[in-house]
Parts: C-alpha cells; sequence; structure tokens
C-alpha cells in the first residue's frame, strides 16, 4: 500500500490556442507563477522545477527550463522530462516520486508547447514521428494519423463501431468545450459536420483530431509535512494514484489493435495504489486526440467493456452528470492540443472538478478523478488518480 | 536524410533482412541483437516472406514535406506468409481498389527523395498479386 503523502496545492493554466504574442518560455512562466500564486506559498519554497515538452518551441532550444524561471524570478534546480505527447504527465509523475521519496517537500512542475510557429506543410507530422516507430513506420509513409486510422478501422471491424458513434466523441468534447474559458474552441459542432467532412486518412476526417496549438499548464506538489508548516496553503487535493505503462511504439509489433494494452497495465496499477475499482471514478480526462483515443480509453480504463465504447458515447453515458463524465474541459478536441501542456492540463481539470471550482463544468457527485495521457499510438500511457479535496474553505 | 544512416539500415530497408532466433526459432523483424521473445543472443539472419495479405489499410492524403510529392498514397499493416508483420505502402493499385486480405508481393522502391538533387531512401513496398 503506498502512503498518499503527495499533494496538488496549486494549478496556473494559459488560455489555449494560436498564441503569437509569447514564446514558449513566457507561456511556462505565465502559467508557473499563476500556479505558485495559487497556491499560496512563497516562490523560495519551491525545491526544484519539472519541465514536460515534447519541443517545446521552434527556437531549437527544446530545454526551456533556464529562461522559464528566469523571467519568474525564480531560482531552483531544473530538468525537462520528454514522454511525446505524455511528456506534461511524465513530469508530474517524476515529481510526484520526489516528494513521495523524501527528498523533497514542494516541487513546480510545468508542461508547455509552443505549435503555432510550425506553419510550414508537414513539420509538426514530423515532430509527431517522434512517437512512432521512426524507421519502421514514419520513414515507410505512416503517420500518426494514418495509424489511428488503423486503430479506428480494427476496432469498427472487431465490434461493429460506427462513423455515428466515433463523430459522437468529438461533438460530446466540443459540447464541454463550451462551458472552458481556456479552451481554443468554445464552439458545438454538429455529428454531420464530422461524418461530412473530407478524410484525410480513412476513417479520420479533417475535423477529428485535435489541432495542435499553444499553451502551457503547471501544478505545485507538497507533502503533508510541508502543508501542515505552511499555514496559508487552503486547499490540498490527494494524488492516490500514479502510474505509467508501455508497449511496443509500431502498431505491427503488437498483438491486439482494439486496445492499447499500456493503458490498461497503468490503469491497474493506479487503482490498485488508490485501492479503488474503476466504477468508483465518475469523473475522468482522457486522451482524445483522435476519436477512438476515447474510445479505446473508456474501455481500457475500465469504465465500459471491450467492444462496447462507442455504444456509450452514442448513448451519453459519457456526457457530464452521466455514469462517468469523461472530457468535461472539453478534452484535447476542443481545449487544443500543446502537447506537453495538455497531460498538465487534464490533472488541473480534475482538480478544479474535485475541489468543487469547475464552473458550469461542475459535476454534481464528486468521489474519485482520473487522467490519462498517452503518447503516440499508445506505446506510453500514464494514468493518474486524485481525490476530493481536503482541506475546506 | 543521413548517408550513414541509409547505409546501416540497407540490410532491413533494401533486403528485408530480420533474425531468427536458433534457441526458441521465433522469426522477426527489423533486425535485433537479442531475440525478442526469448532474449538469446543465437540469432541468425533471416530473409523476409516476400507475399503476405493486407491486414488494415487507410489512405494518406496529409504527411511531412518529402512525402507529399506521393500524396494520396495507400499505407498499410501486412501480416507477410511467415507470419511477421510490418508497415508498409501499397502501390501499383488504384486507391479505390485496395481491400482488407488483399494478397500482395514486396517490391523495390523510392520511399522519398531529398529534394531534386540531394539522396533518395528506398526500401519494400507492397503490389497486389
Amino acid at each position: 500500500m503506498v502512503k498518499h503523502n503527495v499533494f496538488i496545492i496549486g494549478t496556473g493554466i494559459t488560455s489555449f490556442g494560436e498564441n503569437y504574442e509569447n514564446g514558449a518560455s513566457q507561456l511556462a512562466s505565465q502559467a508557473l507563477t499563476s500556479a505558485i500564486e495559487n497556491s499560496k506559498i512563497t516562490k523560495e519554497s519551491i525545491q526544484s522545477t519539472f519541465i514536460g515538452s515534447l519541443v517545446s518551441g521552434s527556437n531549437s532550444q527544446p530545454s526551456i527550463g533556464a529562461n522559464c524561471l528566469r523571467e519568474s524570478n525564480i531560482i531552483t534546480p531544473h530538468v525537462r522530462i520528454e514522454a511525446g505527447n505524455a511528456s506534461g504527465a511524465a513530469a508530474f509523475h517524476q515529481a510526484y516520486l520526489g516528494i513521495l521519496s523524501g527528498v523533497y517537500d514542494c516541487l513546480a512542475v510545468v508542461g508547455v508547447e509552443k505549435l503555432s510557429d510550425f506553419v510550414n506543410v508537414g513539420l509538426v507530422e514530423r515532430i509527431l514521428s517522434s512517437t512512432i516507430d521512426y524507421k519502421w513506420e514514419f520513414e515507410m509513409g505512416a503517420t500518426l494519423t494514418s495509424l489511428y486510422a488503423i486503430l479506428t478501422k480494427a476496432h469498427m471491424r472487431e465490434f461493429q463501431t460506427t462513423m455515428e458513434q466515433l463523430a459522437a466523441v468529438p461533438a460530446k468534447n466540443h459540447k464541454n468545450g463550451v462551458n472552458n474559458p481556456n479552451a481554443q474552441f468554445r464552439k458545438e459542432i454538429t455529428i454531420e459536420r464530422f461524418l461530412n467532412a473530407k478524410r484525410i486518412a480513412d476513417p479520420i476526417g479533417k475535423f477529428d483530431p485535435a489541432t495542435h496549438c499553444d499553451g502551457s499548464a503547471s501544478v505545485i506538489l507538497a507533502s503533508e509535512e510541508f502543508i501542515l508548516q505552511n499555514k496559508d496553503i487552503n486547499s490540498k487535493v490527494p494524488i492516490l494514484g500514479s502510474s505509467y505503462a508501455s508497449d511496443s511504439l509500431a502498431l505491427h509489433h503488437r498483438n491486439s489493435l482494439t486496445e492499447l494494452n499500456a493503458s490498461k497495465t497503468a490503469a491497474a496499477t493506479a487503482y490498485k495504489m488508490a485501492d479503488i475499482k474503476p466504477e468508483k471514478i465518475n469523473v475522468a480526462e482522457v486522451h482524445d486526440s483522435y476519436p477512438i483515443g476515447e474510445i479505446l480509453a473508456i474501455e481500457d480504463l475500465g469504465f465500459f467493456k471491450k467492444g462496447e465504447g462507442g455504444k456509450a458515447v452514442e448513448e451519453g453515458l459519457t456526457e457530464q452528470n452521466s455514469q462517468v463524465s469523461i472530457n468535461t474541459s472539453g478534452g484535447l478536441k476542443a481545449r487544443g492540443d500543446p502537447f506537453g501542456a495538455t497531460g498538465i492540463a487534464q490533472i488541473i481539470e480534475i482538480v478544479k472538478q474535485m475541489q468543487g471550482e469547475a464552473g458550469k463544468r461542475q459535476v454534481s457527485s464528486i468521489n474519485y478523478g482520473l487522467a490519462q495521457n498517452v503518447m503516440g499510438t499508445g506505446a506510453l500511457t500514464h494514468v493518474n488518480i486524485l481525490g476530493e479535496e481536503e482541506v475546506k474553505k | 536524410m543521413e548517408p550513414p544512416k541509409i547505409w546501416r539500415e540497407k540490410r532491413g530497408k533494401y533486403l528485408a533482412m530480420g533474425v531468427e532466433c536458433s534457441d526458441c526459432m521465433t522469426k522477426q523483424f527489423p533486425f535485433t541483437e537479442n531475440c525478442t521473445k526469448c532474449g538469446s543472443k543465437n540469432v541468425k539472419k533471416y530473409k523476409l516472406a516476400t507475399t503476405g495479405k493486407v491486414l488494415y489499410f487507410s489512405t494518406v492524403t496529409q504527411t511531412t514535406d518529402e512525402m507529399m510529392v506521393c500524396t494520396p498514397y495507400l499505407i498499410a499493416i501486412i501480416e507477410l506468409a511467415d507470419g511477421i508483420k510490418v508497415t508498409g505502402q501499397i502501390v501499383d493499385c488504384n486507391l479505390s481498389e485496395a481491400k482488407e486480405g488483399m494478397n500482395v508481393r514486396m517490391v523495390f522502391r523510392v520511399l522519398a527523395r531529398n529534394g531534386s538533387e540531394g539522396l533518395i531512401r528506398y526500401g519494400y513496398k507492397f503490389a497486389p498479386i
């Protein structure tokens, strides 16, 4: 049994979208300083900063920690952690371990990406090629989107998942995104619009993938002892489970294409750490970079039986205040997907839900919340489980 | 496109050479120093089967700059006759004629060109039988 001694005491997030005014380090600095302010601690309390990003920005300086911290007037050691699209959650997990180990008492985690600079054709596809098997998938002509198309086809063939069920995923997430002030897209899109769009890698249509944008998100983690010594801290959300698992990079090396084994394994460990069953989760942020991503997630995380994910979304069982509220923030689809920032933004949404501060997106009964962050086609998955806020204001 | 890298990968990409474990007899691709199933170092070169069938495919229309000239093209996961699965393009085939389960053979083609005067990267693709 893991001791539950790590808490989230503050959050900060920039708005997601095309932000031409700010570079990656500025975005990261904005999120970090706002998280410190939110946590009611002094800058000097932070012992180290963990930064999660895939490429950061276009300035050939992926290690933006030094600039970010200088611009925030903070002096701490810093490290950048890269785990593809799951870089944010990977940085979060390392910070969690740092506090759990007893070495640190208070750490900052920042997820950041600046992708709107990449305007030339194919540049983002090239960046994303690092998250799939570069030599034996990408160089042979595959792209991340085309591999998700194959995952979609496998699910459609095995479980008769329909195009309507797939389109219900982004339609639901856009509906949720309307209520998220930080989301890139705050507009509903009809299922018909998804169905009628041009195919970019059949069966994936032009509007199906999450957009690659700019943004940063930050959380402050602290130990129980640190919180007791700092009376100003007025909120602490416990991290009850934090785990990750891997699978082969290439789809062609996997036995099954109708599940992400890494998600199942990471979730099993996280549930065990939290000592709960999947049914106890009533709000979750999952990696819906493509519609099939969310369907696979809600099955692999144990919310619905294998093969019934598409049906569950179509029947509204994943809408806000239904059986399990999935992607109340709008998900990657409506919030936008700045790779490294996404994993932290997902955790922030769950923190807000656990604090009862999610505004119109708030789910009525709070129990446990989960965030799932996936790299590539599932070569790595991070799962984090949070509990209800423990200090009442 | 780096010449040493192309040279290093010629055995896999030009000759479709994998390995066969002499202990557990598992055939695997690409080349590895250790058997990916039993971990044995006792592996020998193995030439992949040259025919197979299409398991899944998709039509790619958005890709990197060097591949845009080829779009739209078909990308597929192929199960070769020896059971090994690989990812590759389907060529010599109209987009509307590609089917899951279709029989294909391995062919040697240009994968990408580095501009009009740069290096050419070659490798295997698949054509209908």
